[in-house]
């Protein structure tokens, strides 16, 4: 029972990372998925383990909550609400996805207009019985449903139920009592924060996810049983932490986001072992790019995510910031002459021309076999064979038209690409106040490692780092994965008048919650609670997030935070306007159960210099250079390179530009400084 | 042109501006600012001229070069310093309508000057005779609230306190409206700054030659765009139901549409003289309204900046709703009378560019303005809100149900929020229906706000229109529904309208009625007009509605021959 078992179930390939405690040893394997059951890819992986009976912990990241909500194949719903607002969730805001767009379809809710319900109930904005909850007509609803027939879920969301879900509760028990089985979700029980839009769209994606993800994990489950691992396996949810398989069909919503969160979780364990307290990861694949931070340990955890624009989902995930750029988007010329990448994508079908799959429009991938950068006979580790003419030929069709030499034009591909990815960066550093020349860039997916120079020379980033596997980077997360809970609330209440014993019974309801249910997953010993207060000037719309160290409020640990508010405000916006009254909105707590961290494996000490395993020439901004190309399995701790330099490895390849400098740390770890 | 460096320095200005705008949105007091997002954040360079912009509130997007450039004329770049910034809200010098407050601060590199970091947000209350800023009834421009010259409210880095005494003197939300001009400050400083390390990277040559290059360029753009269309002249008329103040008179909007050669004239000769009360749009409104519809007939992926508005032209008049003179009002022109040049322009070109066009949207934001003294915490609040309406039907597709008008990209401000700010308890929010006009493609539905007032008093204000004249169908397609504003008075049972109740002018206009404990306000958006022959609509389609209640069975038996019992 000494391995854990990462397993992320992509939609390509499922990925598989084996740690052995006993022995220290790491082992990184692949295979096809199975799109139409995920299980099948899952157990063929497996097939390469003799002993089951040495798996002490298996954890998965699925997409099957993600896929569900894209493809729009969930399940059908009733949606139950205050009477006169069954149009909240199709009125939605009112704004729209962008300007000068008379071609906009706004989008719509999970649910039909017909299957949306109102009940005579009101609460007031302070929690007080307006109109009492109409028991009789919840009764007939019922009914309804049950004649229907076709109501697989019923999400319920009711206005100011974040101040008191009474009546929330009622209608739950009231369903359950005449809809047996069927599944409910209270909107004080999956958000229970104020905005009854945002509340209500995540309230209506978590019923409907319920029956497809319970049936899905029961399936996975049964399969898993039969080998004898069921108990043994854990799901990935969106904010880094690990659920029972029971307790991820509980809350299916929680599982929106799940695979790309191991590559942030990996990143925090690396940041651990490196001692670098600011990484921001970069994490570039095929299609898509993520990226995303970890701050003094901690990952950046959002609830602005959406299904689509406009569909909100708003429960706490890893704040990951995904573009539509990778090794496959696509070059264009656009009807002004601007050569453009992308947002269109060559993917895995029919992939970038020097693929040979059928593809021949010049992709980013193309590019980088023209530059040099990516060498056709090594990709994958010479697994699959590239097209180099292919590529040349796909590049040269769009130099033609800018009138630029084929190298010049694959430059400028590259240049835009990575100006595109810049913008991911942006996103989630200088948007959120935080300064590129504190962080060091962590690059990961096949793609990562190759743009890795150039993207930390125009984000201004000084230092880079390529962890060992950066191929299977997510998967290698799970590994180092810990139990989560996260609970917020809405409690709204005004410095002037801040209510100690209301804040305290809140923190302490919301504490005790996560814990409770870390402890009903099986977690038991080192469960840590970290608590934060959302805080804003009153009158603003938005919150600056403080820890805050306990459950109890008083007298001085409220004075301390208001003084704290102050000089956040002013670091974050340049700006404080002292004496301002403050008003808290949200108040969480965030349970984590924090397991064992594998021990990593280290690298021999190097004995001399590293040795090239030989040259070629590679195009950078300066012109074609000879540059030595070295073999990754061959570095050593200690290893030091000075660019222009090729790092080639099973499944990435990293590029060092003239002047960069890159070190092996002990475990391995490649180390770019500018 | 070096399209490389062009490229990357065009977004890396967008995302400055977009960054500018996130902090205006966390950090600013309004509702219409951090819930509506009804702002806009540019970067100018010397000339004025726009060079970037993020996507915000697109009303002010076409208005923001000739502000800078009217700001300029006054305080010329030579009494410009480094850390001064400048404040602005005239309509007589540029600006859109009083509660547009455009902020804007020199860049300077080495002590050179090169360009400017821009700000436009609607203030939601500026003082005037009516709080919240939309004074349905105002005659002259100084009942509108404070009118603000271009003037520095900070001078090289500090605070010019005898600006804010004044500002803050004249409002009736001084704490909100502080904290709304230190959230624009905000945005502007981090605009300057971002844009300076832009010209610390690149260096000045370089950004001059390929931000003078990004201008040409999307002139080129839209010049091919233009060229695509049919050359012709192109005739369309709307009508605006009323000023606020002649119970009596209708206001015609007249444009003629001219497009030649690459070019664009947009004539709005003909449109009616300029109106006692607040209907007027300045000519920056006029002119922000024809690039509206430009850009919204043109491929969505040029470069936004003041090359795009090259080839386009305006005639307007002076002293006509289109161009109006001192010292008539104007809030209303950049609000309603904006988004019905823009249908009526789109309308004009219906028959040559079908599938860019839509049927008439609601075009309106509702405007429903209020404000009193909080009966529990003794405050002065005041609130600027807006409602969606229904988009016209397309040749492609159904119009949007209950989206904000053309003319503005601005959110709702959810119930929870709202009744935690305001006394007053919303009792519905639900599409009205039947409200889309018919069609093949039909339009989309309006919705109604049922309020009931828990202060002692409210007061009222509203600038709204199509209460008397439906939002017009296009292609055979039927008219969208009326809007309406209804009261009913605590005690009473029927709803009545504001000249039945308080003897107001207008129904859509009107300013400072006292809505008082118990008293509900009802506010019913338009619907869209539709798009083509309701007879070519899909059976499948008009069941669809049907089920889902967006038309009723009768409507539909009546505009599209439905049968409930057969199909």
């Amino acid at each position: 029972m000494t391995r854990i078992l990462g397993v992320d179930i992509g939609g390509t390939f499922t990925d598989f990372v084996s740690y052995d405690a006993e022995t220290g040893s790491i082992e990184t394997w692949k295979n096809l998925t199975t799109p139409s059951e995920p299980i099948e890819g899952v157990l063929e992986g497996l097939r390469r383990i003799a002993d089951l009976g040495e798996i002490g912990k298996i954890r998965l990241g699925t997409t099957i909550a993600t896929n569900a909500l894209l493809t729009r194949k969930g399940a059908k719903i009733a949606y139950v609400t205050t009477e006169g607002f069954r149009d909240v969730l199709f009125i939605q805001r009112a704004n729209r996805r962008s300007h000068y767009d008379i071609g906009w379809i706004k989008p719509r809710p999970l649910v039909s207009r017909a299957d949306c319900h109102e009940i005579p109930e009101r609460l007031s904005a302070k929690g007080e019985t307006v109109t009492p909850l109409d028991e009789a007509a919840v009764r007939a609803l019922a009914e309804r449903i049950r004649a229907d027939g076709t109501i697989e879920a019923v999400a319920v969301c009711t206005l100011f139920s974040y101040i008191d879900p009474r009546h929330e509760a009622r209608i739950r028990d009231i369903l359950a009592e005449e809809l047996p089985g069927l599944p409910v979700s209270t909107s004080y029980e999956v958000l229970p924060k104020w905005k009854e839009y945002e509340r209500a769209s995540t309230t209506v994606a978590d019923a409907y996810l319920k029956p497809v993800v319970s049936d899905n994990l029961r399936r996975m489950k049964a399969r898993l049983d039969a080998l004898g691992v069921g108990a043994r396996v854990g799901v990935i949810k969106s904010n880094g932490g690990e659920a029972t398989l029971d307790g991820a069909a509980e809350s299916p919503v929680q599982m929106t986001l799940s695979g790309p969160t191991g590559a942030v979780v990996a990143t925090r364990a690396l940041s651990e072992i490196t001692g670098i307290r600011r990484l921001v990861t970069f994490d570039m694949g095929g299609t898509s790019t993520d990226c995303s931070t970890v701050v003094d340990g901690a990952e950046h955890v959002t609830t602005d995510f959406e299904i689509e624009w406009g569909v909100p989902i708003q429960i706490p995930m890893i704040d990951i910031h995904t573009i539509g750029a990778g090794g496959g988007s696509i070059a264009w010329i656009d009807k002004g002459g601007m050569l453009r990448m992308g947002p269109q994508s060559a993917g895995a079908d029919p992939g970038p021309a020097c693929c040979g799959l059928g593809g021949t429009e010049a992709t980013v991938t193309d590019a980088n076999v023209v530059l040099g950068r990516i060498d056709p006979a090594n990709f994958l580790g010479g697994a699959m064979a590239l097209d180099a003419e292919a590529a040349a030929r796909a590049v040269a069709a769009v130099a033609g038209p800018l009138g630029m030499e084929p190298d010049a034009a694959a430059l400028a591909m590259v240049q835009i690409a990575n100006n595109n990815m810049l913008g991911a960066l942006r996103a989630v550093l200088l948007q959120r106040g935080l300064d590129p020349r504190d962080f060091t860039l962590l690059a990961s997916g096949g793609a990562g490692p190759v743009h890795l120079a150039d993207l930390m020379e125009i984000a201004g980033i000084p230092a880079g780092l390529v962890p060992n596997h950066p191929g299977q980077f997510s998967a290698f997360g799970f590994i180092m994965t810990d139990g989560r809970v996260d609970r917020h609330r809405t409690v709204q209440q005004i410095s002037k008048f801040f209510d100690a014993a209301r804040a305290t019974e809140a923190m302490t309801e919301l504490s005790r919650g996560a814990a409770a249910e870390l402890l009903a997953q099986g977690y038991s010993d080192r469960i840590a609670i970290h608590r934060s207060i959302e805080a804003r000037y009153l009158g603003q719309n938005h919150e600056l997030e403080l820890s805050y160290p306990s459950d109890a409020f008083d007298e001085a640990s409220v004075a301390d935070l208001w003084a704290r508010f102050h000089v956040e405000h002013e670091a974050r916006f340049g700006f404080s306007i002292p004496g301002e009254t403050i008003e808290t909105v949200n108040l969480k707590a965030v349970a984590v159960a924090v397991s064992k961290k594998p021990a990593l494996p280290l690298l021999p000490e190097a004995a001399g210099p590293a040795a090239p395993r030989g040259r070629r020439r590679v195009r950078f901004e300066e012109g074609w250079i000879d540059t030595p190309v070295h073999d990754r399995a061959a570095l050593r701790a200690g290893h030091v390179l000075t660019g222009p330099a090729v790092i080639e490895e099973d499944a990435s390849v990293t590029l060092l530009k003239p002047g960069q400098t890159l070190s092996v740390d002990r475990f391995g770890h490649l180390h770019v400084k500018s | 042109m070096d399209f490389v460096t062009m490229n990357i320095l065009e977004s890396t200005m967008v995302s400055i501006c977009r960054e500018m705008g996130i902090t205006l949105m966390k950090t600013s007091y309004s509702t219409i600012f951090n819930e509506a997002l009804d702002f806009t954040c540019g970067l100018a360079d010397l000339n004025g001229d726009m060079i970037a912009v993020a996507d915000y509130c697109p009303a002010q997007i076409g208005g923001m070069p000739l502000l800078v450039k009217s700001c300029l004329k006054e305080i010329p770049a030579s009494e410009l310093e480094d850390g001064d910034v400048i404040l602005h809200n005239d309509p007589y010098r540029g600006g859109l309508h009083t509660p547009e407050h455009t902020f804007f601060k020199p860049i300077f590199v080495s002590g050179e000057l090169v360009g400017y970091a821009v700000a436009i947000g609607h203030i939601a209350e500026v003082g005037g005779m009516a709080p919240g800023g939309f004074c349905g009834e105002a005659t002259e421009i100084f009942q509108e609230g404070l009118r603000v010259p271009p003037v520095k409210i900070k001078k090289r880095g500090e605070d010019n306190i005898e600006v804010w005494k004044l500002l803050l003197a004249n409002v009736r939300t001084p704490r909100v409206n502080y904290g709304d001009l230190r959230a624009l400050i905000a945005a502007v400083d981090l605009g300057e700054k971002g844009m300076r390390g832009v010209y610390e990277k690149y260096g000045l040559e370089t950004v001059r030659r390929n931000v003078s290059d990004l201008l040409l360029y999307s002139e080129r753009r839209m010049r091919a765009e233009i060229e695509a269309l049919p050359d012709g002249i192109y005739p369309f008329s709307d009508i605006i139901e009323s000023d606020g103040i002649d119970a009596e008179r209708h206001y015609p909007i007249e444009v003629e549409v001219h497009v030649r050669g690459g070019e664009i004239v947009v004539d709005y000769t003909g449109s009616a003289p300029q109106a006692a009360g607040p209907i007027n749009a300045t000519l920056g409104v006029a002119t922000s309204a024809a690039y509206n519809a430009v850009l919204h007939m043109t491929d969505a992926s040029i470069p936004r900046n003041s090359g795009c508005f090259r080839p386009i032209r305006v005639v307007a008049p002076p002293g006509t709703i289109v161009n109006v003179d001192f010292p008539a009002p104007s809030v209303g022109g950049n609000t309603e009378t904006h988004p019905r040049l823009v249908g009526a322009i789109l309308g004009a070109m219906a028959p040559v560019a079908p599938d860019r066009v839509m049927a008439a949207e609601g075009a309106t934001h509702c405007n429903f303005v209020f404000g009193g003294v909080d009966a529990e915490t003794q405050e002065f609040f005041a609130c600027y809100d807006l409602e969606g309406v229904g988009w016209g039907g397309r040749s492609f597709a159904d119009g949007n149900d209950g989206v904000d008008s053309i003319n503005g990209n601005c959110r709702i401000t959810p119930v929870e929020v709202y009744e935690t700010r305001f006394p007053w308890r919303i009792e519905s929010l639900a599409f009205n229906v039947d409200s889309g006009g018919a069609g093949a493609h039909r339009g989309g539905l309006g919705y109604t706000k049922q309020m009931l007032c828990l202060n002692d008093v409210i007061v009222c204000s509203q600038m709204t229109d199509r209460h008397l004249f439906a939002p017009w169908g296009l292609a055979g397609g039927g008219e969208g529904g009326c809007g309406a504003t209804l009261v009913q008075n605590a005690g009473r049972d029927d709803w009545r309208t504001m000249p039945e109740v308080y003897g107001k002018a207008s129904t859509s206009r009107y300013s400072n009625v006292a809505i008082k404990r118990g008293d509900r306000v009802r506010l019913v958006t338009p619907g869209g007009g539709g798009y083509g022959d309701p007879a070519e609509r899909s059976p499948e389609a008009v069941a669809r509605d049907v089920r889902e209640g967006y038309v009723s069975a009768a409507a539909a038996q009546r505009h599209y021959g439905y049968d409930e019992g057969g199909k």
